[in-house]
């Protein structure tokens, strides 16, 4: 039986990894998931690798999920959140509801957030036409289309696109709406995936408009220089979005080069939306009196609490399971100094 | 708690930070480093300090290294349960991509980093160029630097900014927003897609550069008073040295730390040897604390239940040393000319197993044997109702997983189907494959992870060799070559999956029984 018990709130990549990190030092996790299923949005990404992996991490979720399931020091809670947090002697007692609505009390010593983050919602982004237009998605409907297909196919009517489009930074890099921030994940994902559309559908012309092309991975200059072969880069964001009879979508942006608006038309269009602060951050940072950054998502920690992946800013899969990591050792400490005050 | 001493190599802030985060949990930290005026604050004297020195052998496992350090004409001998590489990361000055060359005017981004720390008033300068991410990719570190100068710049010293680039690299924590103050501040930023900037390096050092605003077709110039040339981060050849030493897999750039999934966030393939900051070759700023916190982590969890099963070598080496040379996690030693399994170091992949030519190296389940026996005999069937017998060999961290996930969506096999579950591809035999065709198998696939995915590095390639090598032997010999295949395929991949393996049945359905069964 462990002798300290830590509860993590959130059950994707950062949670699922703080919790493995602690149950295998001897600590008692309990790992509450609001959701139906552990493993959060990175879970229903894609293995993008073409001839070799490209690092994008996908494959580590499951490798997490797998470890946490079989952990002994862990239990699982799904469909349930935490409704109340009170602290007394050193230990929190937190109130947690099934959706169900039974609800029971939970006894802690520390607690890990690892609540992740918000998909931005392009419908707020009219002119792109999204739910308006079956053929406008979102690179995380493309993932997890990958995922489950395979191949990429139209909504519409399940033919093979021969022209698509991703728009970059959808919500992200954005002063109108005060999103003054790069998602930092975005362009991987997109070009990631198109260089795997080429592979699998190599007649599909690909085109991604972007501001700028931010880089990731440790061979992200080899890696580029080949999308650039592959995939049509454009410096642009388009502006208006019209559906064709034919359900293409014509799409308008500003040509520098030539100096004049163009149109074109694509088979389907991808928004890359951009990482936003997690739906219940305010409600939870008002139950844990806990602060957040003037973007929007957590600080690092208080008193007990420490938050872990991508509720604390954009990262990527790498950067979660670090920072997941750190967010462990704190808590590790932090018991450590707080079983050294109660043995006097 | 881990017991025995961690050896830090470095001298940085991460060294540092290391260093200190350890000392406060009471652990015992030795510090080794090139600086020969390295020196702790007086509340870590616990800490052993060797300034002067090098690492220049070591030998052992995870909790037994026995290392030998170098400096001053003296060597120092110790013993560490675990090491850790802190070492900073080099700088290399971009100049000649834009055919420049350093002088008092164009000098690099390190250069002016250390103007700002000091006493420099740029009294004479009303205009700087910053020239980064033109001819290779920048990344957010550097842009992070550029921009805290240029705002240094502009707003204490009245200096005129421009920053020249093609992708602005802001993908790192605050970096939009910082842009964003940077440009309040006055600094103009150009960016170049379909051109380039013509730079013109005169004779008297100064510098006019000639190119054309994309946004409004213009030609424009600019004559700065200083240009600031951007820098790659490289490993430092001390970090090369180590990498050798310790026997570690280097990434593209040569940082001791592969490029490789399973190494995330601070591992590398040896067990109790890790790498902190810029030794793991960050690509933006990383919160130091962090990398520092993980590094604690990790050496908290080493002394952890480790129930992995371990290989053994057996009666009957022939001491080829081939295990020897292919462990990817270093786990074996020479002793008195024989090799010697160190198990705290042992993953279990059974790459040696694989390759030991007289056939003595254990791991349990991967005798050959047992293998055989998990593929059902039967008599090879003929004509329409002939139902192949596959063998899977897949490996226990993708393919198998991605069985398991293709089971629970739904998806069905082909009947005669039989998974045999490997450590890893690189532990599947010449011997594995034979018993299984002479066990009545029509067909064999191996299923490996993705190249630059394998958990021990190379045991991808070892599969897809031996199915070359195989494959060879067939044709030789005149059997279809098309009865053995190998694939990649990652743990999430379901779909591949069912797949990859209906279509292998499908081929083998056409090509008939096989007749190297018995």
């Amino acid at each position: 039986m462990p002798d300290k018990n830590v509860l993590v709130i959130g059950g994707g990549v950062a949670g699922l990894s703080a919790a493995i990190d602690l149950a295998r030092l001897g600590v008692g996790v309990e790992l509450v998931e609001k959701a139906d299923a552990l493993g959060g949005h990175a879970r229903q990404f894609s293995c993008k690798a073409t001839e070799k992996c490209v690092r994008c991490g996908a494959c580590v979720v499951e490798e997490k999920l797998r470890d946490a399931l079989e952990h002994s020091n862990i239990s699982v809670s799904l469909n349930s959140e935490i409704q109340k947090l009170t602290k007394s002697g050193g230990r929190f007692s937190a109130e947690l509801q099934k959706k169900d609505g039974e609800s029971r009390t939970s006894e802690t010593d520390a607690i890990i957030l690892a609540t992740g983050f918000r998909a931005f919602d392009p419908e707020n982004k009219k002119p792109y036409g999204y739910k308006l237009f079956d053929n406008v998605i979102t690179n995380l409907e493309l993932e997890r289309m990958l995922r489950e297909k395979s191949i990429v196919s139209r909504p519409s009517d399940q033919q093979m696109p021969k022209k698509i489009a991703f728009v970059q930074c959808v919500g992200s890099r954005d002063s109108k709406l005060g999103n003054l921030w790069c998602s930092k994940i975005c362009c991987g994902s997109a070009l990631r995936m198109a260089r795997l559309i080429k592979m699998r559908q190599a007649e599909t012309e690909i085109t991604f408009f972007h501001i700028d092309v931010q880089t990731f991975g440790r061979d992200f200059q080899t890696f580029y220089e080949a999308a650039q072969n592959e995939v049509r880069m454009v410096r642009a964001i388009p502006g208006d979005v019209f559906k064709t009879d034919d359900d293409g979508l014509k799409v308008s942006c500003f040509d520098n080069s030539a100096q004049e608006n163009v149109d074109e038309i694509f088979d389907l269009l991808v928004l890359s939306v951009g990482i936003t602060p997690g739906r219940d951050t305010k409600n939870l940072s008002a139950l844990l009196n806990l602060k957040t950054t003037d973007t929007g998502f957590f600080e690092a920690s208080q008193e007990g609490i420490f938050t872990a992946g991508a509720a604390l800013g954009p990262m990527s899969i790498a950067e979660a399971v670090a920072s997941a990591g750190y967010a462990a050792c704190e808590a590790l400490n932090y018991l450590d100094i707080q079983k050294n005050w109660e043995l006097g | 708690m881990l017991s025995g001493k961690t050896l830090i190599l470095g001298s940085g802030p991460y060294a540092r930070d290391m260093a200190a985060s350890l000392l406060d949990r009471g652990d015992k930290v030795m510090i080794a480093t090139e600086d020969d005026t390295f020196d702790l604050p007086s509340e870590a004297e616990q800490a052993e300090i060797f300034t002067g020195t090098k690492l220049t052998s070591c030998r052992g496992s995870v909790g037994d290294f026995a290392f030998t350090l170098s400096g001053n004409g003296e060597k120092i001998y110790g013993t560490a349960a675990s090491l850790v590489i802190a070492e900073e990361a080099g700088r290399k000055a971009n100049f000649s991509h834009y055919g420049l060359s350093r002088s008092d005017r164009i000098i690099s981004l390190s250069d002016l980093v250390k103007l700002l720390a000091g006493e420099e008033t740029f009294s004479h300068v009303r205009k700087i160029v910053f020239l980064t991410g033109l001819k290779i990719e920048s990344n957010p570190i550097v842009l992070e630097e550029i921009m805290e100068a240029s705002l240094r710049l502009q707003s204490d010293f009245k200096v005129q900014t421009y920053v020249l680039t093609k992708n602005l690299k802001v993908a790192g924590n605050g970096l939009e927003a910082l842009y964003r103050r940077t440009r309040e501040a006055g600094t103009v930023y150009i960016k170049f897609t379909d051109t380039m900037p013509e730079i013109r390096q005169e004779e008297d050092g100064s510098l006019i550069l000639l190119f054309t605003d994309e946004i409004m077709r213009e030609k424009l110039s600019l004559r700065p008073d200083m240009t600031v040339v951007d820098e790659r981060v490289l490993p430092s050849e001390y970090m090369g040295e180590l990498a050798e030493i310790l026997g570690l897999d280097t990434d593209e750039k040569g940082f001791p730390q592969s490029d490789n999934v399973h190494r995330i966030p601070v591992f590398t393939n040896r067990k109790g040897i890790l790498v902190a900051g810029e030794s793991g070759n960050m690509l933006s700023p990383v919160n130091l604390p962090a990398d520092v916190g993980n590094v604690a982590l990790r050496l908290r969890a080493e002394k952890a239940d480790d129930s992995l099963d371990k290989a053994d070598i057996g009666p009957g080496c022939a001491r080829c040393l081939s295990c020897y040379r292919v462990c990817p996690y270093r786990a074996i030693r020479i002793i008195r000319n024989k090799p010697e399994i160190m198990p705290p170091a042992c993953e279990g992949c059974g790459l040696c197993a694989a390759i030991c030519p007289a056939c003595v190296i254990m791991l349990a389940g991967l005798a050959h044997k047992e293998v055989s026996e998990e593929i059902p005999a039967s008599v090879p069937q003929k004509g329409e109702n002939f139902i192949p017998h596959i063998v899977a060999f897949c490996c226990s961290r993708s393919a198998a997983r991605a069985e398991e996930l293709a089971a629970e969506a739904g998806y069905t096999f082909p009947r005669g189907l039989k998974i045999v579950e490997v450590p890893c591809a690189g532990s599947i035999s010449h011997d594995h494959i034979f018993s299984a065709f002479r066990n009545n198998a029509d067909g064999v696939l191996m299923l490996t992870c993705h190249e630059g995915n394998c958990h021990s590095e190379y045991g991808n390639i070892y599969a897809k060799n031996r199915a070359e090598q195989i494959g060879d032997f067939f044709s030789e010999a005149g059997f279809e070559t098309e009865r053995l295949l190998v694939k990649t395929l990652a743990s999430n991949m379901a779909k591949e999956f069912a797949d990859t393996v209906s279509c292998f049945e499908k081929q083998i359905s056409e090509l008939g029984p096989s007749r190297l069964g018995k």
